[in-house]
């Protein structure tokens, strides 16, 4: 393990025992013992096979949604958008399955969910590209748009049979992701997740796409120059990425809510930036991430159950996780200076 | 109707204004206030509880700025003095806040069983004005907060343009080289432009909470944050600028709430309800020629 790789362990370990301790004292203002509060979170997760798959389905989206803020990020764009992206996603994959109920709708939906959900993200880049406005703006408006999308359509066209509440039907079981481990609800869904990251990774770092993709987020015009087009990159960048996060709408409506729920999975677009954060934007290092984001939402909720501790501690958590992460990205850089000064010195020596 | 419609927008506008001013004065020093959203959801968090637990409003704008500030410290350390990427800073700051809020909100006030409420500032006719007709119910019939704007634009104006103090601002974000040469400290000057913000951006969220619905919840702010913020690029980083844009976000958001009260069944609520983001992608869009301060989002560092 070179020193850099040693850092990031290093570092990226101190800022979650940080981030678990600054939240420590925040459960004290409850009148809690955090000790034994940690104790508790930890021993849930792991309390069963059930809440041990519970991690990897509460991971599964996570990684898709994480995986569409980096992949942009790599472009220096910025696709604050993927809640947006994800309920168009939901939206494509439970209309599809209720218009076909049969299992050749599971490729359908993911395939269209990927393509529908790209095209709202490609119109993103394409305004970057085309209008040179603000990705990051328009992004951030864009989930706004899609929720009331959503919220319409729910209420109208793809509204219950009862007409009670502004939720579909449930889908027929045949278009049900399968469950890959009985007893739990861990669903294939996770796998898609595990070899899409693998193909993002390999599409960054192992194709001259994915390095003139890197190429326009380290430096555009000196990519314009050699000849990479950076507006055609701002589009496909976005369109993968949009795409990515519409892969989250079908692994959570027909994988696990075998529904779709107005306003549902309200916080997987921000959580994922943070966890593109924490992982550094590496889609390896993004799939470990998530699973354990994945498990402080399965502990947190199962504490918040039994203990009176509310389970909007782990967004707490988590806020605190990512604020530490960032200030280890100083401290990494600090000592990568440092080691850089020392050899220079001995150098010249 | 016409004057309840106008007289609503500006109303509606005052908390953007707060917002997007403020954000102009941070900007123009060269740093991206990306912790809007954040700061606002604290502001209204923070003077909400302080105006029901104390039972007096300015008490409780008076912590929503406070709050507003600590935010503001926690990103200009960050983003100024630490020199980490702003969009990425604002992001975690903004889901750390958002936790903060649902968790504090629960330690306050456990699970209550009926929502909590307060009473809401009170509008103040100004005597004589406001018995202008058309204009007087629209200018002169409104609270505290928007009475503050009449002054808070020209003066955000003079400052920033007939100064010296707005000189080192805009120089800042221009050419932080020659201002650092001159002997003011470059990374002071923006943190104290986004410690600025933080206060401004907090009384802007107490608006929400306490100026207007009387009430707490965690999604209250809703993007209003971010709108300020585009509202500040729009404005072309000008304070004039942002007051046309909010007053421009301020009618669409009352004519929503218009369009969604009067019950019509012509057109779905929903689109109404996205009016202002669908507003703010247009205006994104096609606005052309932008006076980006020319150091906008990047860090300040000295070379030795």
């Amino acid at each position: 393990m070179d020193k850099k790789t040693r850092d990031i362990f290093i570092t990226s370990f101190l800022a979650i025992l940080f981030g678990l301790i600054c939240s420590g004292i925040m459960i004290l203002f409850l009148g809690k013992n955090p000790i034994s509060t940690f104790a508790l979170l930890f021993s849930s997760m792991f309390r069963d096979g059930y809440t041990i798959g519970e991690i990897f389905v509460k991971a599964t989206p996570l990684i898709f949604t994480s995986l569409a803020f980096a992949f942009t990020f790599k472009a220096n764009l910025f696709n604050i958008g993927a809640q947006g992206q994800f309920y168009i996603g939901s939206l494509v994959a439970a209309s599809i399955s209720l218009l076909i109920p049969h299992a050749i709708a599971i490729p359908i939906a993911i395939i269209m969910a990927f393509i529908l959900s790209g095209i709202w993200g490609g119109l993103i880049g394409f305004c970057k590209a085309r209008f040179k406005a603000n990705e990051f703006l328009i992004s951030m408006m864009s989930t706004y748009v899609a929720l009331n999308l959503m919220n319409y359509l729910l209420r109208t066209v793809l509204l219950e049979s009862k007409g009670e509440y502004p939720q579909t039907d449930s889908l027929s079981k045949n278009t049900w992701l399968f469950k890959i481990v009985p007893h739990t609800r861990l669903h294939v869904g996770f796998i898609l997740a595990i070899v899409v990251a693998i193909l993002i990774w390999l599409l960054l770092y192992r194709t001259t796409l994915g390095f003139r993709i890197r190429a326009v987020g380290q430096n555009q015009e000196a990519a314009r120059m050699s000849g990479v087009n950076p507006e055609l990159i701002f589009v496909f960048a976005f369109f993968i990425s949009g795409g990515l996060a519409g892969l989250a709408g079908v692994t959570e409506v027909n994988g696990v809510q075998h529904m779709l729920l107005q306003g549902f999975n309200p916080s997987i677009g921000s959580i994922g930036i943070g966890i593109a954060i924490l992982a550094n934007a590496n889609p390896i290092g993004i799939i470990f991430a998530s699973i354990l984001f994945g498990a402080l939402q399965v502990g947190g909720t199962i504490m918040g159950q039994i203990s009176g501790v509310p389970s909007s501690i782990i967004d707490l958590m988590e806020g605190f996780v990512m604020v530490f992460v960032i200030i280890s990205y100083f401290i990494r850089n600090k000592w990568e200076i440092n080691r850089e000064k020392k050899l220079l010195t001995e150098g010249v020596k | 109707m016409i004057v309840n419609l106008l007289s609503r927008a500006m109303m509606m506008s005052t908390p953007l204004l707060f917002g997007a001013l403020s954000e102009v004065f941070a900007e123009r020093t060269g740093v991206m206030v990306t912790a809007i959203e954040g700061i606002f959801l604290m502001g209204a968090w923070a003077g909400f509880t302080t105006a029901y637990i104390s039972g007096s409003l300015s008490m409780g704008l008076l912590f929503a700025a406070l709050a507003g500030l600590l935010v503001s410290i926690l990103y200009a350390y960050l983003c100024v003095s630490l020199k980490q990427h702003q969009i990425v800073t604002g992001t975690a700051i903004n889901i750390l806040v958002a936790g903060l809020c649902s968790f504090l909100q629960r330690v306050v006030f456990g699970v209550p069983l009926s929502p909590l409420t307060v009473e809401p500032l009170q509008k103040i006719a100004i005597p004589l004005l406001s018995k202008i007709p058309v204009l007087g119910p629209i200018f002169f019939n409104q609270n505290i907060l928007t009475y503050s704007v009449y002054l808070l634009v020209p003066l955000g104006f003079f400052i920033l343009y007939k100064t010296s103090l707005g000189l080192i601002i805009r120089s800042t974000g221009e050419n932080p080289e020659a201002v650092d040469v001159s002997g003011i400290n470059v990374s002071k000057v923006r943190f104290v432009a986004v410690m600025f913000s933080g206060l401004m951006c907090g009384v802007a969220g107490a608006f929400y909470s306490i100026g207007y619905l009387g009430m707490f919840t965690t999604n209250i702010i809703g993007g209003r944050g971010w709108i300020a913020f585009a509202i500040c690029f729009l404005g072309n980083w000008n304070p004039i600028g942002a007051f046309v844009g909010t007053i421009i976000f301020g009618l669409a958001e009352a004519f929503a709430i218009l369009m969604q009260s009067s019950s019509s069944t012509f057109l779905p609520n929903e689109l109404f309800i996205a009016l202002p983001y669908i507003l703010t992608i247009i205006l994104t869009i096609s606005r052309k020629s932008f006076n980006v301060p020319a150091k906008l989002g990047s860090a300040y560092v000295k070379e030795n």
